[in-house]
């Protein structure tokens, strides 16, 4: 059995010895460069563009605006995952522009774009060109576009709101408020984060007037999507004309999921000039034109009765999607948040309300956790300061409202049912794991010697594998959820599997290897894994969302069992039995009760020379399978944090001292890439919670362009970490497996924010604004007069 | 970033020939401070001269009970040094502390102090242990030398040799640290040599600068309380996105308090 | 601006080049020499993913002009392990599972190396951490890299005996 080994990793190899491929290591012959001009205005008219300066400029091809792609009758950014109004009104929709029209929207935005033989040359000819602005009035923080003199990001709307979900029922929950013994309320931000993947994004398009053949290296999480939508939507060339390759990516986390503005731009310019052209991007351009995400403001009220069970919650959130629509941004804030926002807990009444904004900012989309940071943020905030107030320990307070397993699936007051889970046992293993009440003893001790000690938990629910293309198209997403798996049997009997799937650092390599082996019975060194070439593998929707495992893989799974279904066939038929004599084992078929086998590298021998198969109707010389697993349900991995912080009162610098986590993620299939999953995703939670934060001023200036301003987590800043897991088996996919990569940035704001309130409540603090910076902590303990 | 010229001058002769002969020229000492700038194209030399194989201008060595410590020293050499951790713990703190190991494997003394950047490290040293700045042409005073937000008293071609201090009775050095930047949002250098205490504070305003306030309160009592009693106006301070200047005006006195906690303790400081 | 005439060594290969005195290092050894193994993460000279040796130091080669390597003796990732034989610490990594994109792991690798050189082969986790502070990796949450790096020190050392 290969799933459930802690398998080690075969691409590891080229890593390690510096021999990956990825986008930036790729320089064809003859390649020219592109440089992309960008707007220093939040917000201004675009009065006059004067390329001709630097089209002189030495070595300079060709430079391009709007007009010119316009011009040239080319397409959009489509929002591939729309949210209208409740009520059916649609969004109020502006795209994302591949080259900026009229007006620039954000700081970053795209005016134009140089292309020169050298890059040195591409970014002296950008100096050159003339760029005549009107400034206008522009609005940044989230919590003021809806204000009444709020300047307007599109003037058409004459207002900035996109479009308002409304989920619940209003009623019920305002009756549930009234018969409450308790109320909390608060007002809750989420910090904008920039995902940044360590390598920047890239593109190399190459086109061949000889084949009228176009092949676009990306870094990219969703190669045949990007490959669609670009041909499709932007440029609007025939599917068969354009290779997409994504070779090695540097994570992605989201950020690499959309048909951003550049990506076109590349493809274009390299049809233009049959030449290749490259872009990489530098970390600035990435802080200014990367997706970014989170950027919440939220009013909530949680109702108790008098023994805190929930009674019901009311929810209304600003938030903020940018400048611009980018391709699932709607979707974030509108579907994800709103799905996760009770969480684990019996909520009988919710009322909810999203509004999604335009703000003079970059436009947001999907990154790691998507809209169930936010949920829990809120959720787990509201939970524990009810507890706190009411008088009741923070995990008895989750023990009394917690679903329990016998209620799953589940269906939440938001319409979402949750498929399987055990919750209760989340928490006992979690208070076991920590040793709850060993941690609330040392707080006491500390605590009389003048230590801040805090401990904080977050219980929550992830939404994993999207998931069933029907119910994504009635939500009006242009994009389906099912996943490809093509097993290729060799005439030697060893397998190729190719995967519609993506990995970005996720191993699924050994892990879509092992499923296969496990399946079809053989070494799991005789199978190799090609994923990210639009010209071999079937269409995949690609990999984001927690999706790999379960939709990738289990379209694996589905494919090895077709694959065996075959080979037994065809065994029974070369060893003249019936298939039901037919035992296999250890990779050699035999017939039941007689001394008679046959390996499957003979079955695959035989399938190839095509001499001896069945007379079946439909049966065929070969041993291959082709699927595409559209998976019947999503899945809901769930998880529980711990954060034990210290709080130094001087300087409001928090340490995050130990960190405990418990995850339920179904089967799993290789522990030692899952546990690497969460611990990954715990760096960007904590990051989150501790650090990272996008902060534009009031006029729409970036003010964290690079990592200088920008925090990101160092090994230093990691908490001393304990895991374990559970298992309730996903009931919707053949493996049981649940989504297990994004749990990890789910917990920590809560957690660790719940924390530092159990450290300063008795010093009169209820509210800790993210991220926890050391002015943060100060700001709360000043306000709290301590 | 711009083209430019490159020169490695093999003497300190070579290098100020270069400076003053080439227009519009600059040193190159570690390339820390200075890489970025070009690479961000904010600044346009039409040459670097590269100081980074003169020997004569590193190392650490001891004279009249000072330690002089060579401008091309890296951060890694001062914080290994012997004579400096035995004479002066703090600044081998503070070296030990600047940027990370690929910083301190690069990033030297005299290139900290001639960019003078307003969160340095360096330059609080300097002014709490009053250092002088030995150019090649004169010696400066550490009071004399920091001017203004990355401006110093250097005259254009005028180059750090070497920097001596005089070693303290006891000192600490607290960096609170930008987990970002991995500068300071405030750093406290105390010294205390006779009874007569300097502060210097870096990360907190326009550039480094000498709290009297402290200073006077601390040279009465060298207590933690007494810096903590002592209140720093806001006015002037940096405020930006890691930190407001009340913020800042608060840290001043309550890192303080936290060095003369360590210069009791015999311990030289710490990263907080 | 004109060029100048560099010589120097690259993983044990003695050359010449000419360079134009802004080019970083790191474009020298990826785009003129190919060796793509060292990576550019950032424009800030923070990320560490540049990370190479250059007289046997570490330091981030987007920060250092190649003009400045002349006479120098410059190892890269690619100059680590001899042959198909991995490293003892990069097999350390790959037993630890400390790499997931690979992106970093170059610059990574390079100044776990470094910190042995400057502290030895028996490194606590606190010395590892704090020494990884020029190196972001945004895949594993360092912590499979901070075992990884005790346990390739230690292996280090068991080959030096050897």
């Amino acid at each position: 059995m290969y799933v459930g080994q802690p398998l080690p990793r075969p691409e590891d190899f080229r890593f390690l010895t510096g021999r990956g491929n990825f986008v930036d290591d790729i320089k064809p012959q003859n390649c020219v460069y592109l440089a992309f001009l960008r707007s220093p205005h939040a917000h201004a008219k675009i009065v006059r563009i004067d390329a001709k300066p630097a089209l002189a400029c030495s070595g300079v091809l060709r430079i391009v605006t709007a007009e010119d792609w316009a011009k040239a009758g080319l397409g959009k950014l489509v929002c591939v995952h729309p949210m209208p109004f409740t009520d059916g009104r649609p969004m109020r929709e502006v795209l994302r522009p591949v080259l900026a029209s009229g007006e620039v929207h954000h700081v970053g935005d795209v005016v134009a774009a140089v292309v020169a033989e050298t890059r040195y040359q591409a970014l002296d000819a950008l100096e050159a060109v003339e760029v005549e602005y009107e400034p206008l009035p522009a609005v940044a923080k989230t919590g003021s576009a809806l204000d009444n003199k709020a300047p307007i990001v599109h003037e058409q709307f004459g207002t900035n709101q996109i479009n308002e979900i409304i989920r619940g029922d209003k009623s019920a929950t305002a009756a549930a408020f009234a018969k409450a013994t308790h109320t909390v309320a608060m007002t809750l931000t989420s910090n904008r984060v920039a995902g940044s993947p360590l390598e920047p994004r890239s593109y190399v398009a190459d086109y061949s007037p000889q084949t009228d053949q176009c092949t676009l290296w990306a870094t990219t999480q969703v190669p045949h999507m990007l490959r669609r939508w670009i041909c499709k939507y932007a440029l609007f060339i025939p599917e068969h004309k354009l290779r997409v390759i994504s070779p090695d990516v540097g994570g992605g986390f989201g950020q690499k999921v959309n048909f951003c503005v550049e990506i076109s731009t590349v493809v274009w310019m390299a049809r233009e000039l049959k030449r290749p052209v490259k872009w990489t991007s530098t970390r600035m351009d990435a802080l200014l034109s990367d997706t970014q995400a989170r950027d919440h403001v939220t009013q909530a009220e949680m109702a108790f009765d008098k023994d805190g069970k929930i009674l019901g919650l009311k929810v209304d959130t600003i938030a903020a999607l940018g400048a611009y629509l980018s391709n699932f941004a709607p979707s974030i804030p509108g579907n994800s948040y709103p799905q996760t926002i009770t969480g684990l807990y019996q909520t009988p009444a919710l009322d909810m309300r999203v509004r999604g904004v335009y703000t003079n900012t970059v436009p947001i989309d999907a990154y790691r956790g998507s809209g169930r940071p936010e949920a829990t943020w809120v959720n787990e905030r509201l939970l524990e300061n009810g507890a706190r107030d009411i008088g009741i320990d923070v995990v008895e307070m989750r023990k009394r409202n917690l679903l329990q397993p016998s209620q799953f699936p589940y269906k939440t007051p938001v319409g979402r049912t949750y498929d399987s889970g055990n919750p209760p046992l989340l928490l006992e293993k979690l208070v076991a794991l920590a040793k709850y009440q060993e941690l609330r003893a040392e707080q006491k001790r500390l605590r009389e010697k003048g230590v801040l000690m805090g401990i904080g938990i977050a219980a929550f629910l992830d939404k994993s594998g999207t998931g069933p293309s029907r119910q994504l198209s009635t939500r009006g997403g242009l994009h389906g959820g099912f996943e490809s798996a093509t097993v290729r049997v060799h005439s030697d009997g060893k397998v190729t599997l190719y995967s519609g799937s993506h990995s970005h650092g996720q191993g699924h390599s050994i892990t879509f290897a092992a499923i296969a082996a496990d399946r079809l019975g053989l070494p799991v060194e005789d199978i190799t894994v090609i994923q990210g070439d639009t010209d071999t593998v079937p269409y995949g929707n690609g990999t984001w969302g927690s999706r790999s495992a379960s939709v990738g893989g289990s379209a694996i799974y589905r494919a090895s069992e077709k694959i065996m279904v075959k080979a037994t066939r065809l065994a029974a038929h070369l060893l003249e039995g019936d298939v039901g004599e037919i035992v296999y084992e250890n990779g050699l078929f035999s017939v039941k009760g007689k001394n008679l086998s046959i390996s499957f590298a003979e079955v695959a021998d035989a399938a190839y020379h095509g001499a001896h198969y069945p007379d079946d109707p439909g049966f065929e010389p070969g041993l291959e399978v082709t699927i595409f697993y559209d998976p019947p349900d999503l899945n809901d991995p769930e998880a529980m944090h711990l954060a034990v912080v210290e709080v130094d009162r001087g300087t409001g610098r928090v340490k995050v001292k130990q960190y405990f986590t418990v995850d339920d993620m179904g089967t799993i299939i290789n522990p030692m890439i899952v546990e690497g999953q969460v611990q990954g995703g715990l760096a960007q939670g904590i990051g989150q919670a501790m650090m990272e934060h996008v902060i534009y001023d009031d006029e729409g200036q970036l003010l964290s362009a690079t990592f200088m301003d920008y925090a990101i987590p160092r090994a230093s800043d990691m908490p001393a970490l304990t895991s374990d897991y559970i298992c309730t088996p996903a009931p919707s996919n053949p493996l049981g497996v649940k989504g297990g990569s994004e749990t990890g940035t789910i917990g920590p704001p809560a957690a660790i924010g719940n924390a530092i309130v159990d450290a300063l409540w008795h010093l009169g603090v209820r509210r800790i604004e993210l991220p926890f910076t050391p002015h943060s902590v100060w700001q709360a303990l000043r306000a709290a007069g301590a | 970033m711009y083209a430019f010229d490159y020169k490695r001058a093999a003497t300190l002769e070579e290098a100020r020939k270069a400076l003053e002969g080439i227009a519009e020229s600059k040193l190159l000492a570690g390339g820390m401070s200075i890489v970025p700038v070009l690479r961000y194209r904010l600044a346009q030399p039409s040459a670097l001269i590269d100081l980074g194989k003169i020997e004569a201008l590193k190392g650490v060595s001891e004279a009249d009970n000072t330690i002089r410590i060579g401008a091309m020293t890296t951060h890694y050499a001062v914080s290994r040094s012997e004579l400096v951790h035995n004479k002066i713990p703090a600044l081998a703190q503070l070296a030990g502390g600047i940027g990370d190991p690929l910083v301190r494997n690069r990033g030297t003394i005299g290139g900290s102090l001639a960019h003078n950047d307003p969160a340095a490290c360096y330059p609080s040293s300097i002014l709490a242990l009053g250092a002088t700045i030995h150019t090649d042409r004169r010696d400066i005073e550490a009071d004399n030398f920091i001017v203004g937000t990355f401006t110093t008293a250097l005259k254009p071609s005028e180059i750090i040799v070497a920097i001596s201090f005089p070693p303290p009775d006891c000192a600490a050095y607290i960096k609170f640290i930008n987990a970002a930047s991995r500068f300071s949002i405030v750093g406290v250098f105390v010294a205390r040599r006779r009874g007569a205490v300097r502060v210097g504070i870096t990360g907190a305003g326009d550039y480094a600068f000498r709290c009297g306030p402290l200073e006077q309160a601390l040279s009465a009592k060298f207590t933690p309380e007494a810096a903590r009693a002592v209140r720093i106006p806001a006015d002037g301070l940096n405020d930006d996105i890691h930190g407001s200047a009340e913020y800042r005006a608060h840290l001043i006195p309550e890192l303080t308090a936290r060095a003369v906690e360590h210069c009791l303790a015999g311990t030289p400081g710490a990263i907080i | 601006m004109t060029r100048v005439t560099i010589n120097l060594t690259v993983n044990g290969k003695v050359l010449t080049a000419e360079v134009e005195p802004r080019w970083p290092l790191v474009e020298f050894l990826r785009d003129h020499l190919r060796l793509t193994g060292t990576h550019v993460g950032c424009d800030s000279s923070q990320c560490g993913a540049c990370t190479v040796h250059v007289d046997g130091i570490a330091m981030r080669s987007c920060t250092l002009f190649a003009v400045q390597a002349d006479g120098c003796d410059v190892k890269t990732i690619e100059g680590v392990s001899s042959g198909n034989a991995l490293h003892p610490m990069q097999k350390a990594f790959h037993e630890n599972h400390a790499l997931q994109c690979g992106f970093c792991t170059p610059g990574m690798i390079m100044s776990a190396l470094d910190l042995v050189r400057r502290e030895g082969y028996e490194l606590s986790e606190e010395t590892i951490r704090h020494n990884l502070e020029g190196n972001i990796c945004r895949c594993t949450g360092y912590y499979n890299i901070v075992k990884a790096v005790a346990a390739g020190a230690r292996a280090m050392r068991a080959d030096v005996a050897t």
